[in-house]
């Protein structure tokens, strides 16, 4: 143990441990922007410089290792007039103006700058912001980066490279002419960006951001001739509150409804029962594909980036994946086919609009193999962004239902916020699916959690024990396909593209209070609480399933239920 | 396969050597040679200015303008070579022969105002002097 004194506190630490994380376990907040737990230290910011042993030289605290014996004053007057400059210098490189344009910038609410500002209790700006002139990159259907606002952190490309296992950023040139940008400038939507939205999170700033298709939803709220529908996605439902200042995991699922109603959409519905409808038609497909030994193992298909990274970086396996599209795309199918036919609107007047926790989701709708299905996707944040401005505070509303017929869900529907929960929903389906009987045992425990690899064996019957893997996070889907390219047997393997899985989603809420882990740990909470609280936990139990494929899609495969709940897939490669 | 990262220099001069620079699909070769992502390949290549990712002109012209060849008129040295050349920085002539850099310090201070056309360094330049040198250019 390494034994030193920090602001006059003495502290142990083990050995390895950095003078910043030893600060922040005696409680004393250094201000850091390019610091982020979970990725490898940078220390290009220096705002976290402290004096070590009133040496002339001030240290960063993330990447200076505790020793013993050290004297560190973090917030002596020397620091704190260093560290005023610093900010001052970062500052002045960050596109400010007096055009007021932190007003609309899509971190208005959730400024790290501002924190910092506030932690360091700055007190002057003696610098003129220099504006860039960089131009923005509106190359990709699901995020804008907007360089001039890049204060250079590191951080979005050691999340591409480190967390997700990709990189498509990297720095070009030197000193103030350093940019951040991608493979010859191409830009985001002609590279292997999977539209994960990672990046989006981790960036302290407001220069990466989503597409933004509120004004599209806006336009068609208030226009008469349309009948505008809302799908939200089992994770928006414990994140939503969190603009408005709840905890994280809070579960406002009715008063999400309420809050779209309110807004004006002609129906609010639960992506939930298309969930459901996805674990039918995956479920089928792997009992199907098991039994017949077809191209096993069956990978999953309704996370995006995933989705993209395999068309990427994995094109020969695209037929291993599930032909079932996502829950949002089959909604959208369903939405202007059944639906228009049971509530009499012509499908040419009907808008479709999903909430989604995602970025990637924006990208897949606008999938030429999709049809347009789904007219705008908005992320959590965006659909907080509304709520907010028609003059809603969420927690305040009572709680209502969704619409019927897309409304009912089982509990099999809200996990899929979750990693493992597409493997947990389908197997108490398969199970059903290939025995006749229920399964007993419902909660599959080995699937759940935030391991980035699991792996679970579940007996069927006496001939049949499947094997199945769940992987989150792109870097741990590529460990899982190289484990599947090694020849490691599974028969169904869940991928999802962010890290804990779609709570963790690229399109959630950004805190600037929070790590990303609390944060995910938190909505974890909220789904599995929403699961274990419902009655009906298994798909194939909803009566409205039941009628959907009485009534509309014939049985579960059928020919109808290819043709618009089925996809195929695009062998990018690198280019 | 996965190669060791104290020859990437020397891979990447040796194609700028053969083609004058670096082409997109040698890139893609780098990333899978060095097991990196081919951001982070273009990345280390622009973080040198004289590596090319794109084509340029048989002679690179480079000018330098930092302090101690400004305070000896580099600047009226560079408006004499942008006029012959009709070049901004960092332009190439569309006959491909010129590519035109303004540059920082080329090691050269107490001789300025210096020039480089592509390895060879000319100092103490007049305005006449760096045009003859430059028509000499074929």
């Amino acid at each position: 143990m390494k034994r030193l004194e920090i602001d006059n506190i003495e502290v142990e630490v083990e050995p390895g441990t950095t003078l910043l994380e030893a600060a922040r376990k005696i409680n004393v907040n250094i201000p850091t922007l390019c610091y982020e737990e979970e990725l490898s230290i940078f220390g290009g910011c220096r705002l976290c410089v402290v004096e070590v042993n009133g040496g002339e030289l001030l240290k960063p605290a993330c990447a200076t290792e505790a020793d013993d014996g050290m004297i560190v004053k973090t917030h002596s007057p020397r620091v704190r007039e260093v560290r005023q400059t610093l900010f001052e210098l970062i500052i002045a490189s960050h596109d400010i103006s007096c055009e007021l344009n932190c007003l609309t910038c899509t971190r208005q609410s959730s400024c790290e700058l501002r924190v910092v500002a506030e932690d360091i209790g700055i007190s002057r700006m003696r610098l003129n912001p220099i504006y860039r002139g960089l131009e923005k990159d509106f190359s990709s259907h699901s995020i804008v980066r907007e360089p001039n606002k890049c204060i250079t952190c590191d951080r979005c490309i050691r999340k591409c490279e480190e967390i997700q296992g990709i990189g498509i950023f990297a720095n070009s040139a030197r000193g103030p002419e350093t940019e951040v940008t991608t493979f010859q400038d191409k830009g985001m939507g002609n590279v292997e960006c999977t539209n994960c939205g990672q990046c989006i999170i981790s960036c302290p700033t407001g220069a990466l951001h989503e597409v933004y298709h509120s004004e599209g939803v806006w336009d068609a709220l208030y226009d008469e001739n349309k009948h505008v529908v809302v799908q939200t996605a089992p994770a928006v439902r414990v994140a939503i509150a969190e603009p408005f200042g709840a905890e994280p995991g809070t579960v406002a699922t009715g008063q999400l409804v309420s809050a779209l109603k309110r807004l004006g959409f002609d129906g609010v519905f639960d992506t939930n029962f298309t969930a459901y409808l996805t674990i039918m038609e995956e479920g089928t497909e792997v009992v199907k594909r098991v039994t017949e030994n077809d191209n096993l193992p069956v990978l999953t298909s309704c996370s995006p980036g995933w989705i993209k990274f395999i068309e990427h970086f994995y094109p020969d396996y695209l037929k291993n994946l599930s032909t079932a599209k996502s829950p949002q795309q089959m909604f959208g199918a369903l939405a202007k086919t059944y639906y228009a036919e049971q509530a009499g609107v012509d499908p040419e007047d009907i808008v479709v609009v999903s909430i989604m926790p995602c970025t990637a989701k924006k990208f897949e709708s606008r999938r030429p193999e999709m049809n347009g299905d789904v007219d705008f996707v908005l992320t959590t944040r965006e659909a907080g962004m509304m709520i907010k401005s028609a003059g809603i505070n969420i927690c305040d509303l009572p709680e209502e239902n969704y619409d019927n017929l897309m409304g009912v869900s089982s509990g099999a529907g809200d996990i899929f916020a979750a990693s493992g929960g597409v493997m947990e929903a389908a197997l108490r389906s398969a199970y059903y699916l290939i025995t006749g009987e229920e399964l007993e045992d419902i909660d599959i425990k080995p699937v759940r959690g935030l391991t980035g690899l699991k792996k679970a064996e579940v007996p069927i019957n006496e001939d049949l024990t499947l094997k199945v893997g769940v992987a989150h996070g792109l870097s741990n889907a590529r460990k899982m396909m190289e484990l599947i390219k090694e020849g490691e047997e599974f028969h169904f393997v869940e991928f999802m593209a962010c890290p804990g899985g779609c709570i963790g989603g690229g399109g959630q809420p950004i805190r600037a209070d929070m790590t990303s882990e609390e944060a995910l740990q938190k909505r974890l909470e909220g789904v599995y609480s929403i699961d274990s609280s419902k009655k009906m936990r298994r798909s194939h139990e909803n009566p409205m399933i039941q009628k959907l494929y009485d009534e509309f899609l014939g049985k579960p495969g059928s020919h109808k239920a290819h043709k618009l709940l089925h996809t195929e897939y695009t062998a990018r490669g690198l280019n | 396969m996965k190669k060791s990262n104290d020859i990437f220099l020397e891979t990447v001069h040796n194609i700028q050597q053969t083609y004058g620079y670096i082409p997109e699909r040698e890139i893609n070769q780098l990333a899978e040679k060095f097991d990196q992502p081919r951001a982070k390949i273009y990345g280390a290549i622009k973080f040198y200015s004289m590596l090319y990712t794109e084509p340029t002109g048989k002679y690179i012209i480079r000018i330098c303008d930092s302090l101690s060849c400004h305070l000896k008129d580099s600047h009226d040295l560079l408006l004499a070579v942008q006029d012959y050349l009709g070049l901004e920085d960092g332009e190439t002539s569309s006959d491909q022969l010129f590519t035109l850099e303004i540059v920082e310090c080329l090691g050269h201070c107490g001789e300025g105002p210096v020039m480089m056309v592509n390895d060879k360094m000319y100092t103490e330049l007049t305005k006449g002097k760096a045009l003859e040198i430059l028509q000499d250019c074929k």
